[in-house]
């Protein structure tokens, strides 16, 4: 009972802002609820089934928006998330503290500037010329102007996202580095290795959990995020290019320039997400054997 | 003596307190909710602190009034309404397009004007046709805060530069209600334009860069309607189709860039077509131009600058043989949540008069909604409006129906697909009927 009753508050909040809006949002589905019959009392809504399921599946465009919300997040993953922050750290982890804290502290500003600014800045940057900060360089330097937004929409969702994702798994991997036993890294430089032996042979070993544990975060993360890519490009330019999963639902149930949203049919698409992010979590879990992270040291620690 | 004269001060601050009291207890607290473009649109809500005190008088009530006016977007300011409405804190008074009517009178959400419309004799004046976009079947739902034309905006500056004359620039407006400069014609002209060197490759012809309103004319231009003679969604497959392959046609052809949609408006589309001096032809609105004006080619004379450079036309003949605009005026609805729906009218009615409504037509260019407000000196004498008040004979608008948000969607994303050059104009077809017959079901008839 001892044991419950500590879990008991974190419980109480995982039911109520997980559990309770999944089965919100999973009855929600099963209703034909828009802005034409909105009401917020459950009794009221109209039960209509799996029918949004079955608009969603005959959707001609969900299979794109479902790869491409695959693409968005293996990259803005690969590139940035991880590869990219795990750079970041092993170099700042090997300078001067004072100017690896500095250069730390500058790749966390996407992450605490305020979504809309951080975006109006790259807008500005991206635009096309004479307008955008770097088509204007490119003139000035006599090089060729592009139209970004419209040539290359997924560098820079990638771009953009990728900053912002950087910061998380650079706290995670400094930390972890920073606390690598002082011992180990002695050991290794009486035996003579170099810089990037100390880090292939020492560092990255001993990065497993953390570097699992962003891979799991992080992919969830990206699979619901759509904030800036709503700000950057609204899922556009064009047919959906641009357009993920969670965006859709948000424009399905949330906003549309005309008004009168179906949100009964955008908790279908948010339920797809959830069952796709309980699955991977299950899956991650497994293939990364969380349950060895949390089990008790084999060696007792006095 | 001191003692009794502070009593008396006391005595005077008590009632005065309870006599404040009873008016702040009395006062019928109304809060009006509008979108605005600021400065050019505030008169939007701003009009009724003008007459506040006037139907204070008239009803013989103290009026608390709220406004709350702002640019936001479009998409969250109908979903505020909604979800404050559901909250039980809406606004007594709604602005916003008429086409709302149909979902919001569905839901309840607004209430019916028609037995309370009488009791007002200002609305008596407004323009018959108007009335039309504020019904849901034959009830009215609304009352219409402005018009406003959707013209092709056509720059003289580059006209002139392709060798036309002064007569031939004037005469444009003339030559296009006669059917004598056609859509196609626009284009052939632009190509020419293009060709020449006037314009650069995707410079000939621009509409705007996001969903909205405009799009509907090119489908009514070529003989389709939204809703059957009973009031049901439908879609005409042949109108799609040559919509389709006009504004497929002009990006394939670098008239217009194929990446149109999804240009910034603020940071590239304005400061472009404002200038006047690389785009030809521009499909925009009425109210551009003062917001031209005002943000972007201030410092070159403003107003003056624009007569110089841009004229405007209604939108050339396309498959029907006629010219054709769309107007979407703004309706002030009241809330069903609304405690006090006569003074609501009567705050609307108050301002429904040439007095008021001139001065945001004249400051935003929208055009006028009452048939004194046309006849008056202000309003005809004004350069703009009376350049553009007759294209209120030749307009179409959107429907009022629930479904028409799915329409629109399906609509426009057939643009997108073959405008970007992704599909054919029949590939887009089948796109967008697939689309509406996937969200509708038997809620649409495609024929």
């Amino acid at each position: 009972m001892t044991a419950y009753g500590f879990m008991a508050p974190a419980g109480l909040l995982v039911l109520l802002f997980f559990f309770l809006p999944v089965l919100i949002v999973l009855y929600l589905s099963l209703t034909n609820l828009a802005s034409a019959n909105f009401t917020s009392n459950l009794a009221e809504m109209e039960f209509i089934g799996l029918r949004n399921f079955q608009t969603l599946l005959n959707d001609q465009f969900a299979k794109k928006i479902f790869f491409n919300t695959i693409f968005y997040v293996l990259s803005t993953l690969a590139l940035f998330n991880v590869t990219a922050a795990l750079i970041v750290s092993l170099l700042t982890a090997h300078i001067n503290r004072r100017a690896g804290f500095i250069f730390r502290a500058l790749w966390i500003l996407p992450r605490i500037t305020t979504s809309t600014v951080y975006i109006l800045i790259w807008r500005r940057m991206m635009a096309e010329a004479p307008f955008g900060i770097i088509n204007q360089v490119n003139t000035a330097l006599g090089w060729p102007t592009w139209n970004y937004g419209s040539e290359n929409p997924w560098v820079f969702v990638i771009l953009v996202n990728g900053f912002i994702g950087i910061s998380f798994g650079m706290i995670i991997f400094t930390s972890a580095i920073e606390s690598i036993p002082k011992d180990l890294m002695n050991a290794s430089l009486v035996d003579g290795s170099s810089y990037l032996q100390r880090i292939r042979h020492v560092t990255l070993p001993l990065l497993r959990w953390p570097l699992l544990f962003v891979v799991t975060y992080q992919s969830l993360s990206l699979l619901t995020s759509f904030e800036q890519i709503l700000l950057l490009t609204d899922g556009g330019p064009g047919l959906y290019r641009t357009e993920v999963w969670a965006l859709t639902a948000f424009h399905r149930a949330l906003s549309n320039y005309f008004g009168n949203t179906q949100w009964g049919y955008g908790s279908a698409f948010a339920v797809v997400l959830v069952i796709i992010g309980v699955v991977l979590a299950v899956v991650y879990m497994r293939v990364f054997r969380f349950d060895e992270l949390v089990a008790e040291p084999r060696i007792e620690v006095l | 003596m001191m003692i009794r004269r502070s009593l008396l001060v006391v005595l005077a601050l008590l009632l005065l307190t309870a006599v404040a009291g009873v008016q702040a207890q009395d006062a019928v607290g109304i809060t009006i909710r509008c979108k605005a473009s600021p400065p050019e649109e505030d008169w939007r809500c701003n009009s009724f602190a003008e007459v506040e005190e006037q139907v204070e008088a008239a009803l013989g009530i103290a009026i608390d009034l709220n406004l709350i006016q702002d640019n936001a977007g479009w998409a969250d300011y109908k979903q505020e309404f909604v979800l404050a409405s559901e909250a039980g804190v809406a606004p007594d008074i709604i602005l916003s397009g008429h086409e709302d009517i149909g979902a919001w009178a569905t839901a309840g959400l607004i209430i019916p004007l028609d037995d309370m419309i009488g009791m007002h004799a200002e609305f008596e004046d407004i323009v018959p046709t108007l009335w039309d976009s504020h019904k849901l079947g034959d009830t009215i739902y609304g009352i219409p805060q402005d018009a406003e034309a959707r013209p092709v905006f056509y720059s003289k500056l580059l006209l002139g530069d392709l060798g036309w004359s002064d007569e031939d620039i004037e005469s444009l407006p003339d030559r296009v209600i006669a059917g004598e400069f056609t859509f196609a014609d626009m284009i052939a002209t632009a190509q020419e334009a293009i060709d020449e060197g006037v314009v650069d490759e995707g410079n000939g012809f621009w509409h705007r860069p996001s969903n909205g309103p405009d799009f509907l004319y090119y489908y009514y231009g070529n003989g389709g309607a939204v809703l059957d003679d009973m009031g049901g969604l439908v879609v005409d497959g042949a109108a799609l189709l040559a919509t389709y392959e006009l504004l497929g046609g002009l990006t394939e052809s670098g008239v217009m860039r194929s990446d149109l949609i999804g240009v910034d408006w603020n940071e590239v589309w304005h400061p472009t077509v404002a200038q006047a001096d690389t785009v030809l032809f521009v499909a925009g609105g009425t109210w551009n131009w003062p917001n031209w004006a005002i943000n972007y080619v201030a410092d070159q004379g403003g107003d003056a600058y624009l007569f110089e450079n841009i004229g405007l036309t209604l939108i050339p003949a396309m498959g029907t043989g006629s010219a054709i605009t769309l107007t979407h005026p703004l309706t002030y609805m009241i809330s069903s949540g609304s405690d006090n729906p006569d003074v609501a009218l009567a705050l609307i009615a108050a301002i429904t008069t040439p007095e008021h409504n001139n001065k945001h037509a004249i400051d935003s260019f929208h055009l006028g909604i009452l048939n004194a407000q046309l006849e008056s000196e202000a309003y005809a004498n004004n350069r703009l409006l009376s350049s553009a008040h007759y294209m209120l004979d030749h307009t179409t608008a959107l429907p009022n129906h629930p479904g028409w948000n799915a329409w629109s969607n399906a609509y426009f994303v057939g643009i997108q697909a073959v405008e970007t050059g992704e599909v054919t104009p029949e590939g887009a077809v089948d796109i967008a009927i697939a689309q509406m017959t996937n969200e509708l079901g038997d809620g649409i008839t495609v024929r």
